[in-house]
């Protein structure tokens, strides 16, 4: 639930999700679910010009199980905040 | 940090100690990130702040045919890294 | 935070029912339909389906009909956006061509790859 309730915090902030086929997207995000899908809006795909199917994609919703990584806006995160919950979650 | 915290019974307990500390993670795909461990959970789903992301490429020449090994890094300032594309975490880096 | 506060896993496809998606699968191939239904694990249902295959700048679309798609399949769904679809830079060409120039392109992989295999024997050090 830590990283689920992590990303609530970040809904309406520009995240960039790197999926494992390498495919770049930067948006708004919308919504996070207990598996970490997650929806952005007003997207725009990092290398547009390699993947050109997704120009006429403006709002998505990712599969959790796809994602890499997903690139943090740095004035959004609290690190004393995730330590704290990190604790918490490790003690069960 | 209490006695309890700092005991290590289980893998996870080892990570625990590794909390605002510089680590060394191993992923799937040739690629190594370095980076101050903030927050993780069961699955190895982390957040990890000032990362360097280190990426092993081999390309094939277009004319002599000879692979080329190619290393890219990248910094980002915070990263969440998907636990399920993890292979191993190396605690606190000496530097 | 309580239990019944937290929506169901996948709830958010609520919002793309009856729309007209893009589905991106783990396989590269991209899918476009209209979504009827779907489940927790993103299991999707699309109807009037078309594969949209892309090489470079072409494409072409392969009617597929009613399509189920497993959810471990699906890397994402998109909302096209009527007014940019298909994209602009993207050329229509017939379904032929473009199995003709996926064949082409295959086939020159595949000579890279023969090439790399002899050039790797020759030098055998």
């Amino acid at each position: 639930m830590l990283f689920y309730s992590y990303f609530k915090t970040l809904v309406g902030k520009q995240v960039t999700v790197e999926l494992k086929n390498d495919l770049a997207i930067t948006g708004t995000l919308h919504s996070v679910d207990q598996y970490l899908n997650i929806k952005l809006n007003n997207v725009h795909v990092v290398n547009e010009q390699k993947y050109p199917h997704m120009m006429s994609v403006r709002n998505c919703f990712i599969r959790g199980s796809v994602v890499r990584y997903v690139q943090l806006p740095p004035g959004s995160v609290d690190v004393e905040l995730l330590h704290d919950a990190t604790r918490r979650e490790a003690r069960g | 940090m209490t006695e309890e915290d700092a005991t290590v019974k289980e893998p996870l307990d080892l990570i625990k100690l590794s909390l605002d500390e510089r680590i060394y993670v191993k992923l799937r795909g040739d690629r190594e990130l370095r980076g101050r461990l903030h927050a993780y959970d069961q699955h190895l789903n982390m957040i990890l702040g000032e990362v360097e992301e280190t990426i092993t490429t081999i390309e094939i020449d277009d004319e002599t045919y000879e692979e080329i090994i190619k290393t890219n890094k990248r910094a980002v300032p915070f990263l969440f890294v998907r636990g399920d594309g993890v292979i191993l975490v190396s605690p606190p880096l000496r530097q | 935070m309580s239990l019944d506060e937290v929506p169901p896993p996948g709830a958010a496809l609520v919002e793309e029912l009856d729309k007209r998606l893009l589905v991106q699968l783990r396989d590269g191939r991209k899918i476009v339909g209209i979504l009827r239904s779907f489940d927790q694990f993103a299991n999707l249902v699309l109807e009037g389906a078309v594969e949209r295959i892309i090489v470079g700048i072409l494409y072409a679309e392969d009617p597929l009909g009613l399509y189920v798609v497993r959810g471990e399949n699906v890397v994402l769904l998109g909302d096209i956006d009527p007014a940019h679809d298909p994209p602009a830079i993207l050329q229509k060409v017939s379904l032929a061509e473009i199995r003709q120039i996926q064949r082409d392109e295959k086939e020159q992989e595949k000579i890279k790859k023969t090439m790399k295999a002899r050039m790797d024997f020759l030098e055998f050090d």
